[in-house]
């Protein structure tokens, strides 16, 4: 079965809605999906209150939940979910996708922040752009992103796959501040600009940025040039880039691409090679 | 009110009562003879255990420490809630809960007092703050003595009286319970980033070991008279080889105890029963500490128990903290506190799988079964050092079945399995030497005279579980004790039902103890005076602003002692 | 003429407690030991600005009301509201804060300090390294270096050095004030020479300062206490510091990554970092490692610039790691005289320090999601509570907006911006003047506030008004539950 949800208002206050899940609606009839409980403010609602909630019976096994219109106050959309599928036409809320663990979510607008939180499989897909904290775990723990992928084709914000450990984020716009902050492995890929401090305190994983960067952190040391950099099975890049390797606060051996022609100003890094 | 509580099977070890069937009456917060039968309240235990409520003579619960843990851990809390009901207010919990939780989930567990052991005097209203801010269970506090300026120097001195005096000042001012010692010396000597070795290690600077510190101490709590004895957490914990440091501590003050009474309490014991040079050569050093124990009649102590789970060590001991982030690599709070002591935090996952996490696990349980009187060896994690306090039903069925201790056995690292001497002791204590190991050996070494049994004049406090120990053996059906001890069928505080099921059903507030030394009256003018004039040099509060009134206290409950001084 | 001693000062962290006040008529005419800023406080309990009355709002003005209806008011407009926000708490005790939250919880709403906007980005860097510190007492008696990053004590904590770091008097290490007094006879001396050699002979604006104090070296090797001041622009603290490292503006977080990396004895493969000299940088990391006792103490000039709360990450780890090598303490600077109270209080009841969303039912915690600031740019509250502070004023303009919009209740004693477009103003008494309490010194110390005078006639302490307000909520809550049964 199949499942449309059309917001029923124009929300206003922050919706939380764990439940909207293929996981959790699987095997449910129509009432009982509407049934489930959401957060509206701090008012406990049922789904079908704030949605108008739609089935279409379909031979797939595993459910495809789509959202047509702007969700971008419903926060915790898919959180945990293992399997199916959610498209959202508009924007998400915050914590989309977080600790997934498999399935795919595309979304065809703008996604706040903590998108793809502590993921830990399946497929996150962003027409849009996405906030801060990309691929973050939550605050105080260094449990970041354990595999999954996240595609990005707009911009994001600050922070960007810390603590990450495994899997790859591609951002096909720019990247702000400290993206891979603290990241231990996996790759993360952005093809335009990326804001400074990229791979600070990193200890392993790759860091690859297509285009200009202001500056590298001075605690990165240069390793070569590359003529080419692997983003993952089927996606090289074919320029010149320096390879950086850091972040030696941390004894870190983590590699930061940085494509040679955009950034003129790093070229006095090219006397130690 | 009154409250009749009938049929139940009784374990209180005090009065020496066994798992008799017998009623029990309160009224007005207090065990008594009988109640009226017609007016009074009854609840009907038949079929299940009846013990004192549970007592904690060693668990971090509240003060600067704990919150800063706390704050420290938002991953910590953020996905075990507590939802506010009609009732109860709302909370976090897992190894560091919120003070209202922290009540609330004691008190589920059938436990209704509970000591917080580690207060700097500095920051005495924090913990007192937070202490009336944990609901049910009642409490008190150690002041943190071992590393203060004026105990170090008196001691240099000789002075043991003036020492006494100050002392006595000093937990009046904190409204404390006992004295409490981190490893001594070792705290001060961390305020440059040092530590002390052994016993005989001298303080820098300050022309005293460790050894002079914890007589000293040992005969001040003699002259002040204190319920409890000197509170000792010994040098060189969480080292490899400090079993030999825990028993010169015992040692060091055997020739001070009199009439076969205890003069020390070594708290955490499995976290200085360690043997071995070094981390590759460390194993379990609890059989040689047992055997001490079993030959000498002045110490109690408690286990430090270790659970395999997500925890927050956290301790006075900052250079030990230090030693464990530099170990784990986890991230470290530290806060040294002028004039008095120190503190660290580290967040630490003990693994099943880790050689020496597993061998903690097995010195905990090896001290509780080899030692063999159960009033010296009380049962704690060491909350939440060892594992948070929420497990003890766990442990409880580990030292009740032996099948309970093989279950958690087989999943341990082998070598920490075949190293173990677990398998070889068949010990399994029954509900009375649990009463005692939870409640009643508790409430002695805590010299609490009306908690930790069921005698007419007691407080109140009172624990049912849904066990019946006549249809059913806890060795066998190990999972049915752990299911029991972990929602008390009732829990009752000073008369009031405040649980049932496992949920609570009113939110009270417990009482703060203290103890309220008296000395002979113009020597507390002098010491008023002394500190008066030291204590611009030596802190930087004023002498006026340095007390905890008794308006901090939710409840007091004050606990007059007469010193020899 | 009666004398209060020992009285605590509720101006800023570091809560200086010996403050001596006369009181005159049951004013306070004189204050003793304390600063401008704490005089200034003590004596503004007569001003004319104070609230008297309660205030509500009808037909677009406040008009005088009792204290009764008032309560009222609040209690429905926070009775009814979906997403409630509470904001405020710094600047009152303990008590009250505790009060507060039983009510944000009560009505399910968001409670917020404002470290949300000063040192909350600071704490979120605590949950990720720890923070190595102590309290002030023990910088006395032992720091012999001493860094103020990104903070002007001088100016913002006038006692701060003084009474805590490089001119108290410690058991171990001896205070710098003589060395200081010398140094500025000089240097006031070489001033002013220069000075008037400028404006005589030259006729030119003054030069653009070296980046460097040029006696670096002989003070930083020198024996005893040393300062050192790092910051964007010579401060007042500055100019009396050992020395002076100017970083550009925003780079912070380079310079403190630099230092990490020095202190591990790697080398760099820049000549400069923000702006200074690596050749510079590996002198003051020498300081830095060879002290027996180092205290860092940074300001919102490192928390609220660049990398934010990135450059608290980086400088708790730079203290962290120096104390592989020596002892080493860092502090933040806290502003408001009870931040550290409410962070603490927030804590031990919530297990959270600021931004607490109980909308769910339970404290749930994400700066950034449940922060006051965050919740109001995104328009999603739809009720405010604010005491002792005033975000309409010094809110971005958008998130001020907002607030002034929806239902509006201030608790506060006197008329500011937020009062003023508040549809419910309750008048509350002094804290620290007027009403007794506990705050939380910048390093977790809890010192007593006191009473010295009393409030205008009728003006109740926060604390009272809050759980007056809680009462009145609950009534509501309980009717509306009867109503609904039946």
């Amino acid at each position: 079965m199949n499942v449309n949800l059309y917001p029923l208002k124009e929300f206003k206050l922050p919706i939380v809605a764990e439940c909207i899940n293929p996981d959790i609606f699987q095997e449910k009839s129509l009432k009982e999906i509407e049934a489930l409980k959401v957060w509206e403010g701090n008012k406990q609602k049922r789904l079908g209150e704030l949605f108008k909630v739609e089935a279409v019976e379909t031979s797939f096994e595993a459910p495809v939940i789509t959202i047509h219109g702007n969700a971008s106050r419903v926060r915790r959309i898919g959180v945990g979910m293992k399997s199916g599928e959610i498209i959202i036409k508009g924007d998400a809320g915050m914590h989309l996708g977080e600790e997934m663990r498999g399935g795919k979510i595309t979304v065809y607008g703008n996604v706040l922040g903590w998108a793809g939180s502590m993921m830990k499989g399946g497929t996150i897909e962003i027409y849009g752009n996405a906030g801060d904290y990309l691929g973050a775990p939550y605050r105080g723990s260094t449990e970041g992103m354990k595999d999954g992928k996240i595609i990005v084709h707009g911009n994001v914000g600050r922070e960007a796959g810390a603590h990450m450990r495994k899997g790859i984020i591609k951002i096909y716009g720019s990247a702000g501040q400290f993206a891979g902050f603290r990241m231990k492995g996996g790759t993360i890929y952005v093809q335009k600009d990326c804001e400074s401090r990229a791979g600070a305190c990193m200890v392993d994983g790759t860091i690859v940025v297509g285009g200009h960067i202001e500056s590298v952190m001075p605690t990165f040391t240069i390793e070569g040039l590359r003529k080419r950099v692997k983003i993952e099975e089927g996606e090289i890049v074919e320029a010149p880039f320096y390879l950086f390797i850091g972040d030696l606060t941390e004894n870190g051996h983590g590699r930061l691409f940085i494509a040679k022609e955009p950034n003129p100003h790093l070229s006095h890094y090219e006397k130690f090679l | 009110m009154e409250l009749l509580i009938r049929n139940g099977f009784v374990y209180d070890p005090i009065n020496g009562v066994n798992g008799e069937k017998m009623d029990i009456a309160v009224k007005d917060g207090k065990i008594v003879e009988k109640v009226n039968e017609r007016r009074a309240k009854k609840i009907d235990a038949t079929g299940m255990t009846i013990m004192p409520g549970g007592i904690d003579i060693h668990s971090h619960i509240a003060g600067g420490k704990v919150n800063a843990g706390r704050l420290l851990r938002p991953e910590d809390h953020f996905k075990d809630v507590e939802p506010k009901t009609a009732v109860t207010r709302s909370g976090v919990g897992y190894s560091i809960p919120s003070t209202f939780t922290t009540g609330y989930r004691y008190a589920r567990m059938g436990w209704t007092t509970v000591m917080d052991p580690a207060m700097p005097p500095l920051e005495a209203k924090h913990t007192h703050e937070e202490l009336s801010d944990t609901p049910i269970i009642d409490k008190a506090s150690y002041p943190l003595l071992g590393d203060w300026w004026f105990v170090l120097e008196y001691l240099r001195d000789g002075k043991i009286e003036e020492c006494a005096r100050h002392v006595a000042w000093m937990i009046k001012a904190t409204k404390g319970y006992a004295i409490k010692l981190v490893n001594p010396g070792g705290l001060e000597a961390w305020g440059f980033g040092r530590n002390v070795e052994s016993i005989d290690d001298p303080v820098p600077y300050f022309g005293i070991t460790p050894r002079e510190i914890i007589r000293g101490l040992c005969k001040v709590n003699k002259l002040l008279n204190l319920p409890h004895t000197i509170h000792v957490h010994t040098n060189n914990l969480g080292k490899p080889g400090n079993y030999v440091t825990a028993i010169e501590t015992m040692r060091c003050v055997e020739d001070l105890a009199e009439d076969g009474k205890p003069a020390i309490h070594i708290t955490h014991c499995q976290f200085c029963a360690f043997k071995g040079d070094d981390w590759r050569t460390f194993e379990s050093g609890a059989e040689e500490i047992a055997n001490y124990v079993n030959a000498h009649s002045h110490v109690t102590m408690d286990m430090g128990q270790v659970i395999f789970t997500d925890t927050t060590t956290m301790t006075a001991d900052g250079p030990f903290q230090y030693t464990l982030h530099m170990l784990s690599g986890n991230k470290w709070t530290n806060h040294d506190v002028e004039t008095e002591t120190s503190a660290g935090i580290v967040p630490f996952h003990y693994r099943r799988k880790s050689y020496v996490h597993a061998t903690q696990w097995s010195i905990g349980l090896e001290l509780a079964l080899l030692i063999k009187d159960p009033w010296k060896i009380l049962m704690t994690t060491d909350h939440p050092n060892g594992g948070p306090f929420i497990a003890y039903p766990r442990i409880v069925a580990w030292l009740m079945s032996r099948k309970a201790r093989e279950a958690t056995l087989k999943r341990i690292n082998p070598k920490a399995r075949s190293r173990s001497l677990l398998p070889s002791i068949d010990r399994e204590l029954d509900f009375y030497e649990i009463a005692i190991v939870t409640r009643a050996g508790q409430a002695k070494a805590l010299g609490l005279k009306n908690k930790g049994h069921l005698g007419v004049g007691a407080d109140a406090d009172i624990a049912i579980y849904n066990f019946n120990p006549e249809t059913m053996d806890p060795s066998k059906k190990y999972k049915a004790v752990r299911r029991a001890f972990k929602r008390a069928a009732y829990t009752i505080k000073s008369g009031h039902v405040v649980v049932k099921d496992g949920e609570v059903l009113k939110h009270i507030d417990g009482a703060t103890m203290w103890v309220d030394v008296q000395l002979r009256e113009p020597c507390e003018i002098e010491v008023n005076e002394n500190m008066k004039r030291r204590f611009k040099e030596y802190w930087t509060v004023e002498f006026e602003n340095y007390p905890v009134s008794e308006d901090y206290l939710a409840v007091s409950h004050p606990i007059p002692v007469k010193a020899d001084v | 003429m009666p004398i209060v001693k020992a009285v605590t000062c509720p101006v800023c962290g570091s809560l200086c407690d010996d403050i001596e006040l006369t009181i005159e008529n049951g004013e306070i005419v004189k204050v003793k030991n304390g600063c401008a800023m704490c005089e200034a406080k003590f004596l503004s309990h007569r001003s004319e600005h104070r609230i008297r009355k309660p205030l509500i709002r009808k037909n677009g003005e406040l008009v005088k009301t009792t204290l009764k209806e008032a309560v009222q008011r609040a209690a429905e407009i926070l009775a009814e509201a979906n997403y409630p926000v509470l904001y405020g708490w710094s600047s009152t005790s303990c008590e009250a804060i505790s009060v507060g939250i039983e009510l944000a919880e009560e009505v399910g709403g968001v409670i917020d300090n404002t470290a949300v906007v000063c040192h909350g980005p600071s704490l979120l860097s605590v949950q990720d390294v720890g923070i190595p510190s102590c309290t002030l007492g023990q910088i006395r008696h032992r720091a012999d270096l001493i860094i103020y990053w990104g903070c002007d004590p001088w100016s913002a904590h006038p006692r701060h050095i003084e009474r805590y770091t490089a001119f108290s008097e410690g058991r171990f290490e001896k205070s710098a004030w003589r060395g200081y007094i010398a140094k500025i006879r000089t240097l006031i001396g070489r001033k002013k020479i220069q000075s008037t050699v400028r404006r005589l002979v030259f006729k030119k604006p003054p030069e653009i300062k070296a980046q460097l104090e040029p006696t670096f070296v002989p003070s930083i090797a020198k024996e005893g206490r040393k300062l050192i001041v790092i910051d964007v622009r010579r401060t007042k603290t500055a100019e009396m510091a050992d020395f002076f490292v100017r970083v550009e503006p925003g780079k912070d977080y380079e310079l403190l990554q630099a230092f990490r990396a020095l202190i591990r004895d790697q080398e760099l493969e820049v000549d400069s970092v923000a702006g200074v000299p690596v050749g510079y940088l590996e002198e003051v990391a020498d300081a830095m490692v060879s002290c027996d006792f180092g205290a860092l103490f940074f300001g919102l000039g490192l928390t609220m610039s660049g990398a934010k709360l990135r450059n608290i990450d980086a400088a708790l780890s730079l203290v962290r790691d120096l104390n592989m090598r020596t002892k080493f303490v860092i502090m933040p600077m806290r502003g408001h005289f009870n931040v550290t109270g409410a962070n603490t209080v927030f804590t031990w009841q919530t297990g959270y320090p600021y931004a607490v969303d109980f909308s769910l039912g339970y404290p749930r915690y994400n700066p950034g999601e449940t922060s006051v600031v965050d919740v109001l740019l995104r328009g999603e509250s739809d009720a405010a509570l604010i005491v002792a502070s005033d975000p309409v004023s010094n809110f971005p303009r958008k998130a001020a907006e907002h607030i002034a919009k929806n239902p509006l209740i201030y608790i506060g004693p006197h008329m500011d911006v937020t009062a003023q477009v508040a549809d419910v103003v309750i008048p509350s008494a002094m804290v620290g003047v007027e009403a007794s309490g506990t705050a939380y010194r910048m390093d977790h110390v809890p010192i007593p506030l006191k009473k010295v005078v009393d409030p205008p006639r009728g003006v109740l302490p926060d604390e009272e008004i809050l759980r007056r307000i809680l009462t009145e909520v609950r009534k509501i809550k309980r009717e509306k539950a009867k109503a609904e049964a039946a």
